[in-house]
Parts: structure tokens; sequence; C-alpha cells
């Protein structure tokens, strides 16, 4: 059983997170070079409209007010609009269209990771330099070794231009409307919802490739960290005592062996959720997928503040609460961890 | 350095105590902060743009402060657990959770005091530049 006590202090611990994180990004934004409001008012535009668009701003008052005022716009995660990206668009409304776009992506990478990196890692490390130990960790090599941007285009080469088995790009087919159904944001679960049956085939056949990407890199993780643990596991003298008293080897390892060596595993499922969102910006300019990471990026380089300052703290956000996730689940895998 | 007092040990000190240790902690390096930048925007205002430097100097102490609040919450937050890897691991290199947040919120302290002092030595020069 979870305390409230540990929940509530590990709570606590996400505010200096998130302050830390709005400080860096406002003193990295005022040390950057650049004027947003030329950048708002456009090159050609006088010198007097500046003045206006700085005013409005805020843009004249001491950095220390800025500050202040920015902190509690991100308490109630207020950014204003959008400068240039989507104009006259809260970046409340810009975010809540993209979100769901990386969510889904890093949510079904990872649950490709995890299917399958942690049999796989089970079955590697009780198999020990077996053929079947060796090909997984060929295997597990490879998928930590090869970048997203070049398994992503051999997948599409592949799958889609030779076999012509999945589409190339692109959360769903052009066929069909998917704002009419929207409902989470997230495709396959809209569609699903709606029970229409070809726009859910298309948008799991869409999301096959671009999550296997992401995935592989996780399973790779997963299967390697799951290896060594279990094989410390397996070493224990109560896995040879549940042996000893006749156990079966199989539930020796699942039942006794399996839980505590899922501790360090989850350590890694939660700090690669922030190496998910990264890579989720590779993987959605590879297959063209109009998500969060592309819009941050597309905010840094047209330099759209809002959504910048928006975009790094919803990232900074979601990781904390994964991790204060892995920490809940620690705390039940080994009660001893709240102590 | 040693390891944090445990807090369920008899002979760790009261609350008041370890309040004050902090505070000294976070306290001196903020002295330090502000007093650098008291001499640093002074020396701005006899040669450069003063307003600009405030400015920059504010937002330099607001990174200072806002790595050492990310560092020292990191510190807190997977302290025990590195240190544990570590002994696991048999690769402690003397890295500690009780160091590493005590230099973390020094590096705050240290940013608090700079944007504490770009804050006071601006807030003057504006009244004396409105008189």
């Amino acid at each position: 059983m979870i305390s409230t006590r540990f929940v509530l202090k590990r709570l606590l611990l996400l505010v200096p997170v998130l302050v830390g994180v709005a400080s860096l990004v406002f003193s990295i934004l005022h040390l950057s070079p650049g004027d947003p409001a030329l950048t708002i008012a456009g090159e050609r535009a006088s010198e007097e409209f500046v003045r206006q668009v700085e005013e409005s701003l805020g843009l004249n008052d001491p950095i220390w007010v800025q500050y202040g005022r920015f902190l509690a716009d991100a308490a109630q995660f207020q950014f204003g609009e959008s400068f240039i990206i989507q104009r006259n668009t809260t970046v409340r409304e810009v975010l809540a269209n993209k979100l769901p776009v990386t969510l889904e992506l890093a949510l079904y990478g990872q649950l490709i990771g995890i299917s399958l990196g942690i049999p796989l890692g089970i079955l590697s490390a009780v198999k020990q330099d077996s053929i079947t130990d060796h090909l997984t960790r060929i295997g597990a090599l490879a998928g930590i070794s090869v970048p997203i941007f070049w398994s992503g285009p051999l997948l599409i080469l592949l799958f889609a231009q030779v076999l012509g088995w999945l589409p190339t790009s692109g959360r769903i087919s052009v066929l069909y409307n998917v704002e009419a159904i929207r409902v989470t944001g997230l495709v396959t679960v809209d569609t699903f919802l709606a029970g229409n049956w070809d726009m859910f085939v298309s948008a799991v056949r869409h999301m096959i490739l671009p999550a296997s990407v992401i995935g592989v890199y996780s399973m790779a993780l997963i299967s390697r960290m799951m290896r060594s643990s279990m094989l410390e596991v397996i070493r224990q003298d109560y896995m040879r005592t549940a042996r000893a008293k006749g156990q079966g080897a199989k539930i020796t390892v699942l039942k006794h062996g399996f839980r505590n060596a899922m501790i360090p595993v989850i350590t890694v499922i939660g700090i690669q959720f922030g190496g998910l969102l990264g890579g989720a910006v590779l993987t959605e300019t590879v297959f063209a997928i109009g998500g969060i990471g592309t819009l941050l990026v597309e905010a840094i380089k047209v330099g759209d503040y809002p959504i910048v300052q928006g975009t790094v703290l919803t990232f900074a956000f979601l990781f904390t609460l994964v991790n204060l996730g892995v920490d809940i689940t620690y705390s039940i895998l080994d009660p001893r961890i709240e102590q | 350095m040693s390891a944090p007092p445990d807090p369920t040990d008899a002979a760790s000190p009261p609350v008041l105590e370890r309040a004050a240790t902090r505070l000294r902690l976070v306290g001196t390096a903020a002295l330090a902060g502000a007093l650098a930048v008291a001499v640093w925007l002074v020396a701005r205002l006899v040669v450069g743009d003063f307003s600009a430097s405030v400015e920059t100097t504010f937002a330099v102490g607001s990174l200072a402060f806002g790595f050492g609040l990310l560092g020292w919450s990191g510190a807190v937050a997977l302290g025990r657990g590195i240190e544990s890897m570590q002994a696991h691991l048999d690769t402690g290199a003397g890295w500690t959770e009780a160091d590493a947040r005590r230099a973390m919120a020094r590096v705050l302290g240290f940013g608090l005091g700079v944007m504490l002092g770009a804050t006071a030595v601006g807030s003057v020069a504006s009244v004396f530049v409105a008189a």
C-alpha cells in the first residue's frame, strides 16, 4: 500500500522542478538574440508600431516584473497567443491540438518497447549464453546503435515502397476527416470510439511504422536492462531455495524473480520517456506527422517564444509526471523504498 | 563530505538548527551573488549600457537559479537511487546525494542573490533616472 505522505512529498517536489524549468526557459529566451516585438511587427514595420507591440506584450516593463508575470502565468498554464505559427490562437489551444499526436506516438512506442523488451530480456537471462541469448543481445545492440533518422527511412523503403504493406506518412488516410470525430485527439482511440472500422484500420496502419521505430530503440534498452537485472536476481539465495523446495523453473522466475528484477527496469522506462519525447521530434519529421516536437523546432526557428515556453514546460511537466509514476511503481514493487 | 543526518536518529540536530544551517548555506551564496552584481553593475554604470546590463545580469541570475533549483530537486529525488546504483555497480567516485544537494543549494542561492541584486540596483537606478 502506498502512503499518502510519500505521494505528497513526490508531488511537492514537482513544484521546484517546474519553477526551475520555467526560470531556465525565461533566461535562455531573454539571453538569446532577437526581438520578439520586431518579429511580430515584421522587418519593415515602423518604429512606432514596434514600440506599440512592445507595450502590448509588456516588454517595456523591468525584467523582474516580466519574470514574476511569466511565473504567475506559467502556474496557470497561460502563455498568451502564438506570435507567428498560428496567429491569434492561444498556446493552450495549439498545444491541445498537437500534444495528443506526440503522446500517441510515444505511448505506442513505449508499449511496443515494454511488451517486447521485457519478455526478450527474461528469455535472454534464463537461456544465458545460448543462441537465443546471443540473437537477443545482437538485436538489442543494433536497436540502440541505429539512429531513428536512419531506421525510419529504411523501414519506409522496405514496408511502404518495396512491399507496399504500410503507408509512408501521416496519421490517417486523407480520405477520412478525423476532426469530425475528435474526442481525445488520439486518432486510433477516436476512430475506435466512433465505431468506424475502416478509419480505425487506417489509423493503426499509419501508426505501425513510426511507433515501431521508437519502440525498437526503447525495446533494446529495456531488454538489456531486464537481462542484466534478471541474471542478478536468479543467482540470489531465495531463488535457489524456491527451486530446492520443488517449485518449477518458470514459476520461480515469474513469481519471485520478475518483481525484483523489474525495479531497475522501471527506472529505465521512466528516464527513457523523456528520450521518447525527444525521439518523437525526429520520428514526426521522418513520417510527416505534425506533433509537438515538430512544433517546437519550428517555433525555435521562427522565434515564436510563447510556443517555445509552453512546449518546453509541457515536456517538463509530462516528464516529471512519468517519474512520479515511476516512484509510485517502485514503492508498489518494493515497499521498503518508501522508507 | 559526510552523509546527511538521519532524522530518526536521536543524535540528529533539531529542526530549527537544521533549518538555520540550510538558510546559512543559501543565504551566504545569495549575499555573494548580490555583492558580485553590485560591483559589476557599478562598473557598467561607468562604462557601458547600464539598463541592458541590468536585464542581462538578471537573466543570467535566473539561469543560475533555475539550474540550481533543478539540480537540487534532481538530487533530492534521484540522489539516493544514484548512490545505491554506484554502490551496487561498485563504481562509486565519492559522489553523494548530500554533497550534490548542498552544491546545488549554493548555485541556487547565488542565482537568487544575482536576481535580487539586479532588481535592487535596477530599481534604485530607475528612481534616480525618474528624479
